[in-house]
C-alpha cells in the first residue's frame, strides 16, 4: 500500500493550534513532521519594547494554562538581575500559587490524556475539580486564569481572610477525589491497555533530546528544578519528586497524578508554616536593572522554563529568551511517532503534554 | 559549595586554553564560558563527554549591531553535576555561520532551527533549516533582529 | 354507482379489524413510530445519563421541567435539514448522495421483521410483528451485516483520507464482531431448534436464555455492541484520532440519516437482546408490551453506559478481543449446550433429534 500524507490538525478535533504532517501506510504513521506556529506571537520581541513590569503579564501569555509558574521564572530573572532578595511571607505565597497552577494545569493535562483515549467521563471530572483552584485564584488574585499575581519584588496580594480555612476544605475534598481517580483512570483495564507500553521514551532518550519535566521522571530521570536548585520557598518543604522507570504514556500520566498528590502536601505544609510579614519590597515602578544577565530556571507543571534575560542598563530588557518546556518536548514528539499505530498519534502527543500556545510563545 | 563550578572552569581552561576568551562562575550553578566559535563543536564535545554536561536547556540569539556581531549562547544543565553552563559565542553579523551542535547534543535541533529564523544564524551542518515558527510566505526579514522594523500602528 | 355505496365500500375496505391492526403495526407500535420515537428519547436520555455520570447537568432547555433538551434533538434535525449539503470535490457524486439516505432504511427494515408483543385480542394469537416470517433472527441478522458494508462505501465514495481510513477501520471491525455475532445467536437458535424470534421467545418460558446460556448472552452483547460501534469500540469514528471517521464529510441531509440510522440500530439491537436472551414479553402481571418495553430500556441503558465507563479500545486490540476472547467463548457455550444435550437434556426446553 502506498503512503498516505494526512495533514492532522488545525482543524481536528484534539489537535489544538497547530498541524502535523503524517506520513500513513494503513493505520501505521511511519512519519512525522510538526507545523507549528499557529499562534507564534513572538513574545520575546514584545517584551524587548515594554518595561520590566509591563512584560509580566506579556509572559504570561506563553502559556495561560500554568500562568503561576510561567510568570515565577520571569519575576525571579529580573530579582536576580536587580539583586533583590524578596521577603519571607512572598516567597511561601509565591510557592502556594506556584503549586496551585501545577495542579490546575496537571488537571486539565491529564484531562487530554483522557479525552485522547476516548474517555469523556474523566474530562469532565478533571475539568470540574479544576474548578476548585480557580476558585480560590479568584479569591486571592481576582483572576481566575491570568492572574499576574507575581512582580518582581514580591506578590501583588496578601492572603485574604478565610483563605486558610477555604484552601483546606477544598484540599480535603480534592484528597478524597484523587483517590477516586485512582480507581477510576489509573486502574481502568481498557485504559492500561490503551497506554502501557504506547510512545517508549527510554531514559537516554529522553536526557539526549533534551526532554523536561514530568515527562523526563517518567523516563526514569530524578531531575527537578525544585529539588535541584531550590527557589521560593520549597528548601524549607518536605516533598518527594515522583518518578517511573516505564516511560510509556501511562508512566507520565502517572508521573502527573503523584506530582497532584504532592502538590497538595506542599500546600498544605506552606499553609502552615507561612510566616508573617511584608508581602514585597519596594522596587521601582519601571525598574532599571544595572548591566547583566541572568538565567532563571523554574518548574512548571509541563516542565524546566528557562528565562534569559539581558539587561544593557536601560528600563527595557534588551534580550528576553524563554526556553519553553513545550518546546523542549517537541523534538520527542517526532521521534515517538514513528512506526506507531495512527490510533496511538493523540495518546502520545496528549501524554507528552504540550500545547501550540507554549511551543509558539 | 561552589567547587564544582570552580572544577568546570579549571578544566575548560586548561584544555582549551587560547581558545577560551572567557571562563567564569557567574553565581552558585552558573557558569559562563565565552569561547572562540573555530573550536565550538569539540568544546561542546568535551562539556558532553568529560563534564557529563548532558541536557540542553536553550539556545538564544543575541544581536550586537554596533559590535557589528551576533551572540549565540547554548545553555547546558548537568543532570550529575546540578550545574547549568552558558556556553557563548560570538558570529560576525555579516557572515553568520556557526556549526551546528546537533551532533553532540540532539536536543538544539529545533532551537537551532528557530534562531535561525529569527536571526538568519546560519547553523552548518544542521540537517533542517527550513521555515518553522513564521508563515510560509514570511518575506520581511530575520524579525529578532535589532534592525527589525516593528509595524506600530496597522497600516 | 352512487355515492353511498363508494363510501360503504371504502369503508368496509378500510375500517375493518385487520386493516387498523396492520396500521397499527406499521405505523405505530413495532412499525414507524416506535424507532423515530426511541430516537429522540435515546438522544436526549444518554445526554442526560452521560451528563450524571459526568458530574454535569445536562441538557435543561428546550422542554418541560426535568425533560429538559427532549425537543433539542428535533430542533437540531430541523436545523440540520435546512443546511446546504455539500459534496466534496473528490467524491463519488451518486454513491455519495445514495448510500446515507440508504443507512436508515435497511435499519428500518430489520425493524419489521422484529416482533415485540402478541397482539392484545381476543381471538387467535397475533403478534405485534409488521412482516411475520418463521426466519426473522436470520433476516434481521442479514439486515445487520449490511450497514457496514454501506459504512465501507460511504467511506470510499466521500473521497476524503480520514473517511477512507474510518471505512477500512470499519471493514477491520467487521472481522471481530461478526462470527461472535453470529455463534452466539446459533446457541440460541440450537436451544430453541427454531428461528423464529416468537418461538425463541416463548421457549423461555421455564428459564430465561440469560441464565441458561450466559456466556452466549456476553458474547452477543459485547459483539453486537461492537457491531453498534459504540464505545469502548467506536473504533471507526474515533473522533479524537481520525476526525469523525467515515461521516466525516457529512452535513445537512446526510448526517441526520447517519446518526438517525445508527440509534434505530441501537433499537433493533435491544430488542434482540431483550427477545433471544431477556425473554421478550414475558412476565406476570403487566401487559407483555410493557415488559418488553421494560427489558429493552434496560438493555439501552447499559448499551448507552458503555460511552461513560470505557476509554476506546485500538483496532489491534479489538481484533485480539474478537478472535482470542469471544470466539472461543461462543464456542465454548455450544460445546456445553451440546454436554447438556448429551447428559442432561431436562434442562433444555427442546429435545434434541439426535440427543
Amino acid at each position: 500500500m502506498s503512503i498516505m500524507r494526512v495533514r492532522w490538525g488545525p482543524q481536528h478535533p484534539v489537535s489544538g493550534q497547530w498541524a502535523f504532517w503524517l506520513d500513513v501506510d494503513g493505520d501505521i504513521v511511519v512519519n512525522m513532521e510538526p507545523d507549528i506556529g499557529y499562534t507564534h506571537r513572538g513574545i520575546e520581541k514584545v517584551a524587548e519594547n515594554r518595561t520590566y513590569i509591563q512584560n509580566v503579564p506579556v509572559v504570561e501569555r506563553t502559556s495561560v494554562f500554568d500562568a503561576g509558574n510561567i510568570v515565577f521564572g520571569y519575576v525571579q530573572a529580573v530579582e536576580e538581575l536587580m539583586g533583590i532578595e524578596i521577603p519571607e511571607r512572598a516567597k511561601y505565597i509565591r510557592t502556594i500559587v506556584g503549586e496551585m497552577s501545577r495542579i490546575v494545569s496537571h488537571l486539565y493535562g491529564l484531562g487530554l490524556l483522557a479525552i485522547a483515549v476516548g474517555f469523556e467521563t474523566m474530562l469532565m471530572w478533571f475539568i470540574n475539580d479544576r474548578e476548585l483552584f480557580l476558585d480560590l485564584f479568584e479569591m486571592l488574585t481576582g483572576a481566575r486564569i491570568t492572574y499576574s499575581f507575581f512582580i518582581p519584588g514580591g506578590v501583588l496580594h496578601d492572603l485574604p481572610q478565610g483563605f486558610y480555612d477555604e484552601a483546606m476544605r477544598r484540599l480535603d475534598y480534592f484528597e478524597r477525589r484523587l483517590k477516586d481517580y485512582w480507581k477510576m483512570f489509573f486502574l481502568n483495564r481498557t485504559f492500561i491497555t490503551r497506554t502501557r507500553g504506547v510512545g517508549v521514551l527510554k531514559r537516554e532518550d529522553a536526557i539526549r533530546l533534551g526532554v523536561v519535566g514530568p515527562n523526563l521522571r517518567a523516563s526514569g530521570v530524578e531531575a527537578d528544578v525544585r529539588k535541584d536548585e531550590p527557589y521560593a520557598a520549597y528548601d524549607q518543604i518536605d516533598f518527594i519528586i515522583p518518578t517511573e522507570k516505564e516511560g510509556d504514556a501511562y508512566a507520565r500520566g502517572g508521573v502527573r497524578f503523584h506530582e497532584l498528590e504532592q502538590s497538595v502536601s506542599i500546600i498544605r505544609q506552606a499553609l502552615k508554616k507561612i510566616p508573617d510579614g511584608k508581602i514585597r519590597v519596594k522596587v521601582p515602578i519601571t525598574p532599571t536593572p544595572p548591566k547583566g544577565e541572568a538565567y532563571s530556571r523554574v518548574e512548571t507543571a509541563r516542565g524546566e522554563i528557562g528565562y534569559y534575560i539581558i539587561s544593557d542598563g536601560s528600563n527595557r530588557p534588551y534580550r528576553v529568551k524563554i526556553s519553553a518546556p513545550s518546546f523542549r518536548n517537541l523534538l520527542a514528539m517526532p521521534f515517538l511517532s514513528r512506526n506507531v499505530p495512527m490510533a496511538d498519534i493523540p495518546t502520545i502527543y496528549l501524554s507528552l503534554d504540550l500545547i501550540p500556545l507554549d511551543v509558539d510563545r | 559549595m561552589i567547587k564544582v563550578e570552580e572544577e568546570v572552569v579549571e578544566t575548560l581552561k586548561q584544555t582549551f586554553t587560547e581558545y577560551v576568551v572567557e571562563a567564569k562562575v557567574q553565581r552558585e550553578k552558573r557558569v559562563t564560558v565565552v569561547v572562540k566559535r573555530e573550536r565550538l563543536v569539540e568544546i561542546a564535545r568535551f562539556l558532553r563527554d568529560n563534564l557529563q554536561f548532558d541536557h540542553i536547556a536553550s539556545v538564544s540569539g543575541v544581536d550586537y549591531p554596533e559590535k557589528n556581531e551576533f551572540m549565540v549562547v547554548y545553555h547546558v544543565w548537568s543532570i550529575p553535576k546540578k550545574v547549568l553552563v552558558a556556553l557563548k559565542t560570538s558570529v560576525p553579523r555579516d557572515n553568520p555561520h556557526l556549526s551546528s551542535l546537533i551532533s553532540v547534543w540532539e536536543g538544539v535541533n529545533y532551537f537551532e532551527r528557530e534562531t535561525w529564523e529569527m536571526f538568519g544564524i546560519i547553523f552548518d551542518g544542521h540537517p533542517n533549516l527550513s521555515r518553522f515558527l513564521l508563515p510560509e510566505d514570511w518575506d520581511r526579514g530575520f524579525p529578532f533582529r535589532k534592525d527589525f522594523k516593528l509595524r506600530t500602528k496597522p497600516e | 354507482m352512487n355515492i353511498e355505496t363508494i363510501i360503504e365500500s371504502l369503508v368496509a375496505l378500510f375500517i375493518n379489524r385487520p386493516f387498523i391492526e396492520m396500521l397499527i403495526k406499521v405505523l405505530i407500535f413495532p412499525g414507524l413510530m416506535f424507532p423515530l420515537l426511541f430516537v429522540v428519547f435515546a438522544v436526549w436520555f444518554e445526554r442526560k445519563l452521560l451528563a450524571k455520570v459526568h458530574l454535569r447537568i445536562g441538557p435543561l432547555h428546550v422542554g418541560p421541567g426535568p425533560l429538559g433538551g427532549i425537543f433539542q434533538l428535533i430542533a437540531d434535525a430541523l436545523k440540520l435539514l435546512q443546511k446546504e449539503i455539500i459534496v466534496p470535490y473528490n467524491a463519488h457524486k451518486i454513491l455519495y448522495n445514495i448510500l446515507p439516505l440508504a443507512m436508515p432504511m435497511i435499519s428500518l427494515a430489520a425493524m419489521a421483521f422484529i416482533p415485540v408483543a402478541p397482539f392484545p385480542s381476543v381471538g387467535p394469537v397475533d403478534y405485534l410483528v409488521v412482516f411475520y416470517t418463521p426466519y426473522n433472527i436470520l433476516v434481521v441478522l442479514a439486515l445487520f451485516a449490511i450497514h457496514p458494508f454501506l459504512v465501507i462505501g460511504v467511506g470510499w465514495a466521500s473521497g476524503s483520507k480520514y473517511t477512507t481510513m474510518g471505512a477500512l477501520r470499519a471493514a477491520y471491525q467487521l472481522l471481530a464482531y461478526e462470527v461472535p455475532v453470529m455463534l452466539s445467536a446459533a446457541c440460541v437458535v440450537m436451544v430453541t431448534g427454531s428461528f423464529d424470534l416468537i418461538k425463541i421467545v416463548e421457549s423461555q418460558a421455564n428459564i430465561w436464555y440469560i441464565l441458561l446460556l450466559p456466556i452466549a448472552f456476553l458474547v452477543f452483547f459485547v459483539s453486537m455492541m461492537a457491531e453498534l460501534g459504540r464505545r469502548p469500540f467506536d473504533i471507526p469514528h474515533a473522533e479524537q484520532e481520525i476526525v469523525y471517521g467515515w461521516a466525516t464529510e457529512f452535513t445537512g441531509v446526510h448526517y441526520v440519516c447517519v446518526m438517525f440510522a445508527e440509534y434505530v440500530n441501537l433499537c433493533v439491537a435491544s430488542c434482540l437482546v431483550t427477545l433471544l436472551f431477556l425473554g421478550g414479553w414475558l412476565g406476570p402481571v403487566l401487559p407483555p408490551a410493557a415488559w418488553f418495553l421494560i427489558k429493552f430500556g434496560i438493555v439501552v441503558v447499559f448499551f448507552l453506559m458503555g460511552r461513560g465507563v470505557y476509554p476506546r479500545l485500538r483496532i489491534d486490540q479489538l481484533l485480539n478481543a474478537g478472535w482470542r476472547i469471544l470466539i472461543p467463548l461462543a464456542l465454548i457455550q455450544i460445546f456445553i449446550i451440546l454436554v447438556l444435550a448429551k447428559f442432561a437434556p431436562w434442562i433444555l426446553p427442546v429435545t434434541f433429534v439426535g440427543g
